[in-house]
């Protein structure tokens, strides 16, 4: 006892707390567990890069992916449609004022947050702005991983078009299109986000 | 000769749960304590402090939420005035009877199959951890891993309700409003998510390790 471990020469399995020495890794490779299987570690290829750029993207598509409406329905002369936040809106007022907020936070706000900080994080890395708070920033970052529900709505949209193809005239509007490029690039931000260089990077220049 | 593996806890490392930094522990006795991380600063247990218990109460909220969410209307469909309720059961049934079968199969995937299974798979997974009866962690935690994949697509109906309300509003002609059953629903889903991300995998990593090591000194 009392011998410390150098916790920089190894890693553990987040999923089966196998121990291995920290393997060092060239772009495109991963670190694969033997025990469980879990990829512990992987080094994304121009991940800065290529996230910056998707989330970039995304953040241009926020705005006309919630406002403009996704679809509407004819029936008897009479015409409506709705966008992403009309559904909110609709859900209030008629008294559903939980799922109303679930709804926004799972399919507006987590991935507006999760995409704006993203940009912001490879941001600072693009330009070497680096700065302490931003390990307080991407720890808080994580806590939103399996809460956002972008491409569960994707799928609910198909399912009520099929509903609502049946028995009623149905059209689709530029939102659908707009959202669909923005469950796309926020996809691809998060997917070539490379947590674990960043974390890396962020020990290297804060953290004695 | 051994299925033994090196761990981070045999170590008397931790693993911080949220930038996956191993943390030296101060002393043999602190595993059961709170850690800060030191890169992070974030605040976290060697293993998810009373995982099976919080596992547990959580499901069981889930179980009780997914009752009065079958049994209430989810959606009602009004046409010239007249209402029209309907269960989840009952919407796929008209998915069914308008011949909509992948549609019907993906609604009641997400609605009832993928809620049961959690609500029953992680159940299994807190006895199976409990009592260490029958337990394959390679086999365990994959089926963990696919439970916590599939959490967020029960939300599907969700969504779907919150649409066609949304987008089905021609005043007196068609409306849909949403029945009280969404609320129910909606609570169901959230709890198995929660359950799932209160459970430990490396749980049944250690136990089936614990059984090894005394298999093995018994063995010598």
């Amino acid at each position: 006892m009392g011998t410390s471990i150098d916790t920089k020469q190894f890693i553990a399995c987040e999923q089966c707390d196998a121990l291995y020495e920290k393997p060092d890794l060239i772009q495109g490779q991963r670190a694969k567990c033997v025990r469980c299987g879990n990829i512990m570690a992987e080094r994304k290829v121009d991940s800065i890069e290529r996230s910056f750029n998707w989330s970039l993207a995304g953040i241009l598509l926020l705005l006309p992916a919630i406002l403009l409406p996704i679809m509407g329905v004819t029936l008897a002369g009479q015409y409506h449609h709705a966008s992403l936040l009309d559904c909110i809106v609709a859900l209030i007022e008629r008294g559903f004022l939980m799922i109303a907020i679930l709804v926004f936070l799972f399919a507006i706000a987590v991935p507006v947050v999760r995409l704006f900080g993203a940009f912001y994080i490879t941001y600072t890395f693009k330009f070497n702005k680096l700065k302490p708070s931003l390990l307080p920033f991407f720890k808080a970052f994580h806590h939103l991983d399996s809460w956002a529900m972008l491409n569960v709505f994707m799928l609910g949209i198909v399912v009520s078009m099929y509903k609502l193809l049946d028995d009623t005239e149905l059209s689709v509007n530029m939102g659908l299109l707009a959202f669909i490029l923005w469950l796309i690039s926020s996809t691809m931000a998060a997917i070539a986000l490379d947590q674990d260089y960043i974390w890396q990077r962020l020990e290297d220049e804060f953290v004695n | 000769m051994s299925l033994l593996i090196n761990t981070a806890k045999a170590n008397n490392l931790a693993l911080c749960p949220q930038c996956h930094k191993l943390n030296n522990l101060r002393s043999e006795a602190a595993n059961q304590e709170k850690i800060q991380c030191v890169r992070c600063h974030g605040l976290f247990y060697q293993r998810k402090a009373h995982s099976l218990q919080y596992t547990l109460a959580w499901n069981l909220a889930a179980l009780i939420a997914f009752i009065p969410a079958n049994l209430y209307p989810i959606m009602i469909i009004y046409s010239l005035g007249i209402g029209d309720p309907s269960t989840i059961l009952s919407g796929i049934g008209q998915f069914i009877d308008q011949g909509l079968y992948p549609i019907a199969v993906i609604i009641f995937t997400a609605s009832i199959i993928v809620p049961l299974i959690k609500i029953i798979g992680l159940f299994l997974l807190v006895y199976r951890v409990h009592t260490g009866v029958r337990l394959r962690p390679d086999k365990h935690s994959k089926f963990y891993h696919a439970l916590e994949f599939l959490g967020p697509w029960s939300m599907l109906d969700v969504f779907v309700v919150a649409l066609l309300v949304a987008v089905v509003e021609l005043g007196f002609v068609t409306s849909v409003a949403a029945g009280p059953a969404i609320n129910y629903f909606t609570l169901t889903v959230i709890f198995t998510m929660i359950a799932a991300n209160s459970f430990d995998p490396r749980l049944l990593w250690d136990k089936n390790q614990d059984r090894e090591t005394f298999k093995e000194e018994n063995d010598n």
